[in-house]
């Protein structure tokens, strides 16, 4: 078991640790050129930069477009992230491992606070995919891969739970240590070619749409008219 | 998968894994990425990198000058590609030396501060402007197809022949100071290599690898885009390195002859067997492929002979640049696998440049097909509405993209993680001082330090008050603790507060919650303070007080309290100006109890010295 744990924190973290940075980088990249050669390929050039930024900025801090159709899902998948981006970078175990590994360090989160966000990470994602299940129309735009995110992505929450809080998991501390280091890695590996690459590639969405769909300026109102959906949000 | 896309592939991934790796080398630095060492400072990256790099650029000025000096106009279509190589290897020297220097960012230094002298100063210089002439001779060519840079290409092409004429001048300079650069270590390098003449050597191999070159990348690059050969005029090419491999081998052979040295040859040695292996595969074996017009007009004869100088004459470069100073020297040397994938990671680099330039320039008469537009599985209808999906291409990007990632995280996945730091100082205990009233400070204990009056100290500070001036510090259970029972190792910080010992049963016993209040989390921050629980830790009235839990190096603890006292004494008082400079304390001649064959003295090689040349025999009979 510490044999296979060190193998895991070592060598298999870092495999899976570079396959998520240089893989998010390369889809960004790849989704600039492809933005850049639909410019290159667009008849009609002029392109609402100024629009895109605000649409691109309005989408990185949801609160207006979010309360559309479902403001409660909505609502619970904002807590949700907030949890699942904040406890991994800046809970103190793990800055103190990358102090020790490369010498970086930044600030951390109080220990307080940091359990309780992870208890509410999980209890959120499990009510995300709850409410997927629950919606039959969510059925008709949910691929395999949306049941299966939220649940995969709080098996490290829990376990990691588990191991900052030894008293409930002293017996089996290497056991929970083992399963928390292998699912972040999975996670690691499996983000650069899944929909959870949204994390580096949702600023450019906007920019990708206006480049390579091109849709003359101002025209989502009548678009929206026409499909008699005046007002909602699509 | 075609050809050229498994073999782009597999260059990807070569660099891919090399980017990692190099990325580490300049982060730890080389003593943590590569087997180099103060005793063997030069390894794969000069010797293959650099000397073979050079000499394998030199297909550009033969070919160049066959065409333009000579006016052997047949030659004219692998002009384009000969200069390319030349252009792509001198960049790939380039890079590779930045890999190799332990202060990369100094590399301009070369250009502001001049050394006339140095070979190396020589060798810089021609490396940068011939890089610049190659680049101004090649960028006519992917100018081509820019109409707006019309201007700048036909200002270029007006200057063409002087720029040839001074490409080849500049490489014929430099291609010959590489050898320049061996004849300053008449007595590192063994004596099969080491030559007077050795400039000329390099520089008549380098024509000969220069012909070769040329041939071995007309074929690989035929082979890869599926073209038929230019046979006759590699041939051509082949008849030539005929000639200029005998000659050099004539000038090779005399010049050991008539040095005596041909007995080294056949005594068996691990020299004359590299030696013989060289001559062979790099000289002897291709003329006697060559000479035979029916193997010189084979494509098979034409790789086999190519290869054997190309791997030939990298031997010999490597022999000369330092594989034939290993044993001489007592060291061994081999490269580490770091250093090999950056090698290699940089060569990938290279070609991949070479074939992108081959593809979308006119860099050959009739353009290759792009390989890209070759669909990777067969055309389709989509089954349900029946469209026409065009042809089902991939991206070229999107495939070596994820090739380059996959061994990018492999390597660094490879590299290991917490061990790696720089070997750096081999680590050497402080011992303690010796003497009485006047002690002798020589921490190493190789005979060379300080010769310190200790009650001159005390009695012109201030008698007894004054101890605390420097024993800022007591361990526990002692009083006035001497200076190497904190700073335990000479050149490294040590750690002088033993974590491990306070909390193991078999050392302090203590609890964690003792030291550390309970709640928070564990660090020096929420522990207690050393002398909360040890009483005379700090004498009263101490100077320094110890912040950290590490203790600086003995040398570095040594120099800072002394130098700084004497500094500021040196300052106030006239009469005591040379008190803060380094004679003042150094002493060459340890005292009499220290000399080496006093009684009960270790006797250790005066290792610190520089030794002259036949010095090595009087230092060994101390032992």
């Amino acid at each position: 078991m510490q044999i296979l744990l060190e193998f895991a924190q070592g060598p298999l973290f870092r495999l899976a640790f570079g396959i998520m940075a240089i893989g998010l980088l390369r889809i960004f990249i790849l989704d600039i050129w492809g933005a850049v050669e639909a410019y290159r390929r667009a008849g009609d050039k002029n392109i609402p930069w100024a629009k895109t930024v605000k649409k691109s900025l309005g989408w990185l801090f949801p609160i207006k477009r979010a309360f559309g159709s479902r403001p409660f899902y909505s609502l619970i998948s904002i807590l949700f992230h907030i949890g699942l981006i904040l406890v991994p970078i800046f809970l103190f175990a793990h800055v103190n491992l990358w102090e020790k590994g490369a010498g970086l360090s930044w600030v951390t989160l109080p220990k307080t606070w940091a359990d309780y966000l992870t208890l509410s990470t999980v209890l959120f994602g499990l009510a995300l995919f709850f409410g997927r299940v629950s919606v039959k129309a969510a059925s008709y735009i949910s691929r395999k891969q949306d049941y299966f995110w939220p649940l995969i992505l709080i098996i490290p929450f829990v376990t990691g739970y588990l191991c900052a809080n030894v008293g409930i998991s002293s017996s089996g501390y290497q056991f929970f240590m083992l399963a928390h280091v292998l699912s972040a890695e999975i996670i690691f590996v499996l983000i650069p070619f899944t929909k959870i690459a949204h994390c580096v590639i949702m600023p450019l969405s906007q920019f990708v749409v206006a480049l390579a769909w091109k849709f003359p300026p101002d025209t989502d109102e009548p678009i929206s008219i026409s499909l008699d959906k005046k007002g909602i949000p699509i | 998968m075609n050809r050229v896309r498994a073999v782009k592939m597999i260059l990807w991934m070569i660099t891919g894994f090399a980017a990692a790796v190099g990325i580490t080398r300049f982060i730890y630095g080389l003593g943590a990425t590569t087997n180099l060492s103060d005793s063997t400072p030069w390894g794969l990256w000069i010797g293959f990198d650099i000397f073979s790099g050079v000499a394998l650029a030199a297909g550009g000025f033969v070919i160049t000058a066959i065409v333009y000096i000579m006016k052997r106009e047949e030659f004219r279509p692998i002009v384009k590609p000969a200069v390319l190589t030349a252009f792509l290897g001198y960049v790939a020297v380039i890079i590779s030396l930045l890999f190799d220097l332990g202060l990369p960012w100094n590399i301009w230094h070369m250009l502001v501060f001049w050394n006339p002298h140095s070979p190396l100063f020589e060798v810089g210089w021609c490396v940068m402007l011939y890089t610049t002439v190659l680049l101004l001779e090649f960028s006519p060519v992917p100018l081509e197809n820019y109409s707006r840079y019309a201007k700048i290409r036909n200002f270029l092409m007006r200057f063409r022949f002087p720029l040839v004429l001074l490409g080849i001048m500049l490489s014929t300079l430099h291609q010959s100071s590489l050898g320049s650069l061996i004849l300053i270590m008449p007595y590192k390098s063994f004596p099969l290599w080491y030559s007077g003449i050795l400039p000329i050597q390099f520089f008549i191999s380098a024509v000969a690898l220069g012909l070769m070159m040329v041939t071995l990348e007309s074929l690989f690059s035929g082979f890869l885009y599926k073209r038929h050969a230019e046979t006759v005029l590699l041939s051509k090419l082949a008849n030539a390195a005929v000639w200029v491999l005998t000659l050099y081998f004539i000038v090779k052979m005399t010049d050991i002859a008539v040095s005596g040295k041909l007995p080294l040859i056949f005594n068996g040695s691990w020299e004359s067997f590299l030696f013989i292996t060289e001559i062979f595969v790099s000289i002897l074996i291709p003329i006697g492929i060559f000479s035979v017009a029916r193997f010189r007009m084979s494509i098979r004869g034409l790789w086999f002979g190519s290869i054997c100088v190309v791997v030939g004459m990298v031997l010999n470069r490597i022999n000369v640049s330092g594989l034939s100073m290993l044993r001489g020297g007592g060291d061994s040397y081999f490269p580490s696998w770091m250093e090999i994938s950056i090698s290699a990671g940089v060569v990938s680099a290279a070609i991949l440049v070479f074939l992108f330039a081959i593809e979308k320039f006119h860099v050959w008469e009739k353009p290759p097909r792009y390989p890209e537009s070759e669909p990777s599985s067969r055309p389709q209808f989509d089954i349900p509405s029946q469209v026409w999906l065009g042809n089902p291409l991939e991206s070229g990007r999107t495939r070596y993209s994820l090739a380059f990632l996959m061994s990018f995280a492999l390597a660094f996945a490879l590299i290991p993680g917490v061990d790696i730091h720089s070997k750096g100082a081999e680590i050497v205990t402080a011992e303690p001082a010796r003497g009485g009233d006047s002690l002798f400070i020589d921490g190493n204990r190789d005979l060379y330090g300080v010769s310190f009056n200790h009650q001159k100290h005390i009695s012109e500070n201030g008698q007894k008050e004054s101890c605390v001036i420097c024993h800022h510090m007591n361990r526990p259970m002692e009083k006035e603790s001497p200076c190497y029972r904190c700073h335990k190792l000479m050149y490294q910080p040590a750690d002088a507060f033993e974590h491990e010992w306070h909390y193991n049963s078999k050392g302090g016993n203590i609890r964690c919650y003792q030291c550390h209040t309970p709640g928070l989390e564990k660090t020096a921050l929420s522990a207690k303070k050393c002398d909360q629980c040890h009483n005379g830790l700090f004498p009263t009235g101490s100077r320094i007080i110890a912040k950290q839990y590490m203790a600086p190096s003995y040398v570095d603890a040594m120099h800072g309290l002394c130098v700084n006292c004497h500094r500021q004494k040196a300052l106030t008082d006239d009469s005591k100006k040379d008190l803060a400079r380094c004679g003042k304390c150094h002493e060459s001649v340890p005292p009499d109890y220290m000399k080496p064959d006093a009684p009960g003295m270790n006797k250790r090689p005066y290792f610190n010295r520089v030794l002259m040349p036949g010095e090595e025999k009087v230092l060994k009979v101390v032992d």
